[in-house]
Formats: structure tokens, sequence, C-alpha cells
């Protein structure tokens, strides 16, 4: 790319972040302190912290982000270890199957948890059979705390990010500097805490830190709980009247100052140093091979864990394939039909097309930007480069209900992206909020591959006379394919599945997106959870083909791809 | 075949200045090296030929044609990468073909130019092969037919044999320069290997803190160093510090610790006035090592450590003031006591005197 074009490039790229990031997080602030003749009022703001009900929609929002990520770390980080450090069983296997968990449409999930878990669930019934329980007095393992399931779902949700993000750092982490603590008398425990811990910090902060502005601004899981009282939720709630009512717009205000904070918090108490590792490694490290008995409790722990995590997988596929399932282990019977009423019904098949299209499109501006970001900053010397960089990672730190927010408020009649207006078209808008909350993926990825690819062959190509915008096309893309298919892979996957915009800017049933139709069928009375499952298989059948692809594709590079 | 010349080149990263006024003319069908230490600039310099630096100021002309801001795909130069910079996801056919193809030549034509291309370099055989399945003496060959096979108006080189072994390089040395004059192509050959530049060059630049210290043939620049940095750099040599007795245009009397020795003032735009400080430089293999006392430039001391090498030795000739270098082709080391008073002498024609 020659210089006016990364320029041109540049400048593009700044005015969509202004437009489509800034603007949207702009209008949500401002909504929250216009008094309705127009001027300013904090009176909004003051009312969200005097009323006891949104103040503890906030506490247990913080709650919910903070056990979430201690969970997701206590899950994720033996884990990580056992894989850095030995060899066991069927150790690829699990490997592979590491992000599943993450294909699970968010609230489809949730059926199956309470398919299994709920009062009449497949857990007390086997407790029953057993004679450990009495059937008649059943435990309410959910409703015993909502902020548990919660947690609980979260974790399972969320503890690949962290994983690989892990697994990553304690590969960068040299042998000897482990061996140089033993060496001098500092082994085991005391060893991980004073050395490797401090070490991957970097590693484990860049994760956590997705893991808890994931959890803590959360919209699927607890509104399947019904768990009524944290902020995300009670913003969806308030929208029913966005036009009058400024609450929710002062309420996304304060999850994103909150965000703003808690992000900052964290960095300075465990983000703060980052070691760079020095020396080469000097000895090969690698996971080393263990008597079979370790070996196999590694595995049983890997397969305890993974089977946790897709419990409501197997919830979900057998509710959607089963006649009746009420206060059994398994369900009365099988069937077919909730298949054929998911496709059948006229939510359904729109819906798919509608997913496809808004995920293909916004994985198309994804990769188009992706590419140009990436070029910019890893390839020129342009001033506020760096800038650029910063901005396209910001969209991981901003709860994606800001964001839909914003969108919805901007595109409201009057405003300057009216015609816009997701109540008439939502093609536009839903294509520019899934491809800014996934664009991260693709430039982490695209910047990775230019980084791996030297500049001299593309200076090769110019050289022999090929102008620099196709030598970039000739060249580097070819090189950079693989990365670009799963950066791609990554952001049309979740965009598949994403929650926020999806259930605030699709307004009309012809505009759902998938997401939106299973929530909408999951609500039909009768049989809506079972077709609502159907309709989720569906999807988590295509997602893991894609995801196992992107892992395929990418191995162990993955984890660099969820970082901040 | 065109002649290029660089006007006045400065270049600057941020506040380091790579190249500080630099000028000079290479020839038609001329095989000119770059010359100097790691950080000299002579890659910058080159990468400003090829069109992938601007300069900040000055001119750079391909014949007539002022290229300064002509962007590098338009300049027809075919550059070789001290990397290589083949392409893996291409053939060697491919990667040759790769010019022609961007110049749209007819593909009948690419496949016959492609052909003698590599056969010129001898890697027709390996036409199908993918560049992974190369050796680096192979993938240098392939990286100098691509750049060939264009026809290009200037070869450009950087530090091509770089990454091969001595053997190797010997005889990519002898191809290259063969290659050139055959295509008649005017070729700049970036390098910090003096031998290099020695045995191939027509006439070499010799950089030092993105100035041109000399211009010159490899005889010109190794027997009439013009400074000390460019007698340090081409070759070893033996710094002697005196005065200057007298001097008339071209020549000098100058008095040393070691004695008083005639030499050359190689500068032209030097000349010493009787009094002033000196250096004179003569290389290890110019002296002679005498057992009689010789008429002029002499210097009178014994032989310490000495490092037999074959075809020459290597002594160390210690004197009161100071420690010589000296080689001698063909040696005997029996004829060679080391506990009697022996003398190093020079020809007048070997003792360059620099200013010092």
């Amino acid at each position: 790319m020659s210089r006016p074009i990364s320029h041109v490039v540049f400048a593009l790229t700044a005015l969509f972040f202004l437009f489509f990031f800034a603007l949207p997080i702009g209008e949500t602030l401002s909504g929250a302190f216009r008094q309705p003749g127009g001027g300013f009022t904090p009176a909004y703001l003051v009312e969200v912290f005097r009323n006891p009900i949104y103040l503890e929609g906030l506490w247990n929002s913080v709650q919910m982000a903070v056990f979430s990520t201690a969970l997701t770390l206590a899950i994720a980080l033996p884990l990580a270890f056992l894989t850095d450090r030995f060899l066991f069983p069927a150790k690829n296997l699990f490997s592979a199957l590491i992000l599943v968990p993450m294909i699970l449409p968010p609230f489809v999930g949730a059926i199956g948890v309470k398919q299994i878990l709920g009062q009449e669930g497949a857990l007390n019934a086997l407790l029953a059979s057993l004679g450990l329980e009495n059937p008649a007095h059943p435990i309410d393992w959910l409703g015993a705390s909502r902020l548990g399931g919660v947690v609980v779902m979260n974790a399972l949700h969320l503890y690949p990010i962290l994983y690989l993000n892990l697994v990553a750092a304690l590969a960068n982490v040299d042998p000897a500097m482990e061996e140089a603590a033993e060496n001098l008398g500092c082994t085991g425990l005391r060893k991980f805490r004073k050395i490797t811990l401090p070490l991957i910090m970097p590693g484990l902060f860049a994760g956590g830190t997705i893991v808890f502005i994931w959890a803590f601004t959360e919209l699927g899981v607890p509104l399947m709980f019904d768990y009524q009282r944290v902020t995300s939720v009670q913003i969806f709630s308030g929208l029913k009247d966005i036009g009058g009512n400024p609450f929710p717009f002062a309420l996304v205000a304060v999850m994103l100052v909150s965000t703003v904070v808690l992000y900052a918090l964290s960095k300075m108490l465990f983000g703060r140093a980052s070691h760079a590792m020095m020396a080469k490694a000097t000895s090969q490290g690698g996971p080393r091979a263990i008597a079979p008995l370790p070996a196999w409790a590694c595995t049983a722990f890997f397969a305890c864990v993974t089977f946790l995590a897709v419990l409501p997988h197997i919830g979900v596929v057998l509710v959607a394939f089963s006649r009746d399932w009420y206060g059994t282990i398994l369900p009365d019977g099988w069937t077919l039909d909730h298949f054929r009423a998911a496709l059948g019904h006229d939510l359904t098949l729109p819906s798919i097309q509608n997913s496809l299209k808004y995920a293909s499109l916004a994985t198309l501006v994804d990769l188009v930007l992706g590419v140009g970001i990436a070029y910019v900053v890893t390839r020129t010397r342009l001033p506020g480069r760096e800038l650029l960089d910063a901005m396209a990672m910001l969209p991981l730190a901003v709860p994606g209900l800001v964001l839909a927010f914003g969108y919805l408020a901007m595109t409201q009649p009057g405003k300057l992206f009216a015609f816009m207006n997701p109540a008439i078209d939502p093609l536009m808008i839903l294509v520019i909020a899934y491809s800014v909350r996934r664009l991260p993926y693709v430039v982490r990825s695209a910047a990775a591959g230019f980084q791996q690819t030297s500049v001299t062959l593309e200076e090769a190509a110019q050289n022999l006379g090929c102008p620099p915008f196709r030598a970039l096309r000739k060249i580097t893309l070819p090189l950079i394919a693989a990365n670009l298919m799963a950066g791609g892979l990554l952001a049309f996957s979740f965009a598949m599945l994403e929650v926020s915009d999806s259930l605030i800017l699709a307004q009309k049933q012809q505009d759902f997106p998938i997401t939106k139709a299973i929530y909408e069928l999951y609500q039909l009375l009768g049989d809506g959870r079972f077709i609502a499952s159907a309709l989720g298989v569906w999807a988590m059948g295509f997602l893991g083909v894609t995801i196992l692809g992107a892992s395929v594709i990418l191995g162990r590079k993955l984890g660099a791809i969820f970082r901040v | 075949m065109i002649s290029i010349s660089v006007e006045n080149l400065v270049k600057k990263f941020d506040e380091n200045v790579a190249l500080n006024g630099v000028t000079f003319r290479i020839e038609p069908g001329e095989i000119f090296f770059l010359l100097g230490p790691s950080g000299c600039g002579k890659t910058t310099l080159l990468r400003n030929i090829a069109g992938f630096y601007i300069p900040d100021s000055g001119r750079i002309l391909f014949g007539e044609d002022d290229v300064t801001r002509l962007p590098p795909h338009k300049r027809n130069t075919g550059m070789m990468f001290q990397s290589y910079a083949l392409w893996p996801h291409l053939t060697v056919a491919q990667n040759v073909g790769f010019g022609l193809v961007e110049r749209k030549i007819p593909r009948a034509e690419i496949t016959g130019r492609v052909a003698s291309a590599l056969e010129s370099v001898k890697m027709a055989p390996y036409a199908a092969r993918r560049i992974a399945q190369l050796s680096g003496g192979q993938q240098q060959r392939v990286a100098l037919a691509r750049a060939l096979v264009i026809r290009p108006r200037a070869l450009l080189l950087d530090e091509p044999l770089s990454n091969l072994d001595a053997k190797l390089r010997l005889e990519m040395r002898i191809e290259i320069r063969r290659v050139c004059k055959e295509y008649g192509l005017t070729a700049i050959y970036v390098t910090h290997d003096q031998k290099e530049a020695l045995s191939i060059s027509d006439r070499m630049a010799i950089l030092d803190g993105g100035r041109i210290a000399q211009i010159g043939g490899p005889q010109a620049v190794y027997r009439r160093p013009q400074s000390k940095t460019v007698a340090d750099f081409i070759g070893e040599t033996n710094f002697i510090e005196g005065k200057i007795l007298e001097s008339q245009p071209g020549s000098a009397r100058v008095e040393t610790p070691l004695g008083v020795f005639d030499g050359i003032v190689s500068d032209p735009g030097w000349q010493p006035k009787p009094g002033e400080s000196a250096t004179l430089s003569v290389r290890p293999e110019c002296w002679r090592i005498e057992t009689a006392r010789p008429t002029r430039n002499a210097a009178a001391g014994r032989i310490g450590e000495s490092i037999y090498l074959g075809e020459v030795a290597q002594y160390q000739f210690d004197t009161p003031a100071a420690s010589l270098k000296i080689l001698e082709l063909n040696p005997d080391l029996a004829r060679r006591p080391q506990d009697r008073e022996l003398y190093a002498t020079a020809d007048p024609d070997d003792v360059v005197i620099l200013r010092k």
C-alpha cells in the first residue's frame, strides 16, 4: 500500500470508529443527562444511585462479574497448567474440544441447564431414583441462588477464553526461570506463586479482563434465569418505553463508567508489570510424560470440566429430541417433531436467513476494516497508528449493551443516522453493530499475520513492477490467508451468537436474527422450549464446525485472538 | 544500459541522519559497490535508489530521468534482497515469471524468457519446485534470475551472498559478475565483505557515517586509501604516527619513532606542510624483512610471535617504539631467527601518508 492509500485507510477507519463507536457511546451517555425540554441534568444519574432497586442491580452485576471471573480462573488455571506441563491420555481430544463451551447460544444453554438442574430436572430425578432425595421435596438447585446459577453458567461458558490466554502465556515462560528458582531451593506451590504466576500475569490479565467485562454486561444468561435484579436486565426491561424513559440511558452510562473504572482498577492491581522474557529459552520446555495414575487423574479432571461445560449442550440436545421431559432422568420419548416444528415455524427460516446475511456481511466488513487497520498499524509509520490500534481493541472493553443502546439512540427519527432506523430496516445498523463488536478478533489475527510475514516479500514484488496495492493482494494476503480465515470464522461465529444487538435492534419479526428467534420461540407457551432447543441444536452444530475449523487452522495461536 | 547519478542525498530517520549529502555517478554498465561497516548507510542508500525510501533532499537520476519520487514499481530495477524474498506460495517458475506477468507480457514469451533465465543460472530443472524445497545457493540463483528476467535498467544487490557458505560465495561472486557483464547491466552491490568488493567491482564507494569516504577502483582504494577510515576498513594495515619533514606534490618524507619514511600522499586535496602531524599506513604484505640495514624506509626490530599459515606467515615485528604486523609469502621460518636484530622495510610507493 502506498502512503496516500494508507492515509485514506486510516481516515476511513477513523471515521468509521468516530461514527459507529464513539458516537453511539456518546449518544448513550448524553441520553442520561438530557432533560425532557433539552438541557443538562444529572437528576437521572442521581436517581439511579438513590433507587435501591437500581443499586441492588448494580451490586449484583459487580458480584456476577467478580464471582464469574474468579470461578473461571479456578477452572482455567489448573487446566492450562496441566496442559502446559504434562502429557496425559486424550490430551489432544480435550484440546480440540476446548472451544466447544463457547459455541452455545447463551440462553439456549440455560434451557439445558434448567432441564438438568431444575426442580423437576434430571439430577433430582436421578437422586430420587437412587433414594438420596425425597421426591416430594426436591431441591431447588437453581432457585436456591439465581446469582450462583448465572455465575456457574458464565464460568462454564467463558473459561476457554482465559484458558487459551494462559496456555499461550505459560508456553512463553522460559523453563530456565523455574529451574533457577528450584536451584535456589524454591519449589512446588511456592515456586508457582513467586515465579510462574508473576510471569504469566499479562496473559492472565488479558483473558481475565475479557471474561470480567463479558460477565459484567451479560444479558442472555440472567434473562434466562429470570434474574431481574442485575443492571443488564434492568436496561433491557427499560427498553420497552425508550421514547420517554431516560433511566435505561442513565443505567447504561453507569455501566459504561463502572466498566472503565473496574478495568482501570484491575489493571492497576494486576496488569501493571509485564515482564518481558529477556533471555532466549536455554532448555527445551514442553510437556513431559508422567506416571499412569496422575496422568489419568489429569484426564479425569479435564473430562469432568468438559462434561460440566457441555452439560447445557447435552441438555439442549436431549430437550430438542424429547417428546416430553418432566421429572425424569431421561426424556420420556424421542421425536423429531420439534425440528419439524422449529423449521416449520414462520419465525425460523427467515431468522436463519437473516442471521447468515447479517453475520456474513459483518464478517466481510470486519475483514476489509481489519486488514486495513492491521496493515496501517504493522506496516506503516503513520503518526497516530497506535491510537488506531487501541481503538480497534476498544470494542472488547465496552459492554455490548452500551453500544446496542447507542445505535438505537443514534438512529431515532431526527438524528444523523435516522436513515438506518432499525424499526424500518435494521440490516445496515445490525451489520455495523455486529462488525464493530467482532472487529478486534480480525484485527488481531491479521496483525499477527502481517508481523510474521516479512515486508521484503512485498517489496520484491514492487521492485518487479507490481503496484503496492496489488503487491499486498498477490503476495501478502495469500500468505496470511490462514490467519484471516481463522479471524473471520471467529467473527462470523460470534456474530451468529450475538445477543445484545440482536435483541435490541431487531424489532420486527421478519428482521429477527436466529438468537432473537430462539428467544421468542422460548417464550411460546407449551412446547416453546423444545422448539427453541431444536433451533439451538442446529445453530450449535453449525458453529461447532466453524470453530473447529478455526482451531485447526490457527492451532495454538488461537489464544492470541482473545487479548486486549 | 544507463548511468545512475545520486546528488546530495539526505535521508533522516527521526533525529538519526542515515545519509548526509551523498553524491556520486555510476557509469553505464559498471558494477558499483557500496561498502562500509554496518550502520554506515549503505542499505539505506540502496533502498533510496530502489524507491523504498524517499530522500529528504537531493536527487536520484537514472540516465536523464529524475526518479527521486518515482514509486518503486515504476523504476524498472531488478533487486536481489539479502533474504532473497522469494514467495513461498509460488513455484520457482512463478517467482521468476512474476515481473513479466506484471508487465503483461504474452504468456508464450513469459514461458520462454523464464526458461532461459533459469537456464542462465543453471536452475532449469527446478522450475516446478516450491521455494522451501531449495537449498540456500539454489534460492540465491532463483532470486538472481527473478531480478534479471525483467531486463531491468539496473540491478540492485543487497548483500546477496551473506547467507551462503564460503565456498559457494566464491562461486556465486564470479557468477554474478559474469551475468552482469553478459547482460551489460549497471549494477549496485551492497556488501560489508571487502573481498567480495575487491574481486568483482569496477568501482566502489566506501561509506562512513552517512557520507562517502572514498570512491575508486579496487586497486586505487586498496593501494591509495585517502583516509584512516578507508585504510582501516579495506584490508589490514599498520598505522604509524609521525611528523612531516618535507613534502613535494604527491609525496612527502615523515619522521616517526621507527625512523624516517618516504611515502605517497594519496589525498589529492591535501598538501602537507613541514611540521604537520601525519599517519603512515603500510599494509602487512608491503613489508620486507632484511638482515642488512636498507638505505631508507627501514625500522629495526626483532620477530616476536609468528603464525605459519602455509602460503604465508604472519609475524609480529617488535620495534622499540611499536609492534608491526608483517606478512611474508612463501615463508621459511628457519631463516627467520628470533634472537637477532632485523630490519623491516617498505617501498616508498607502498607507504601511504594520511592526514592524522
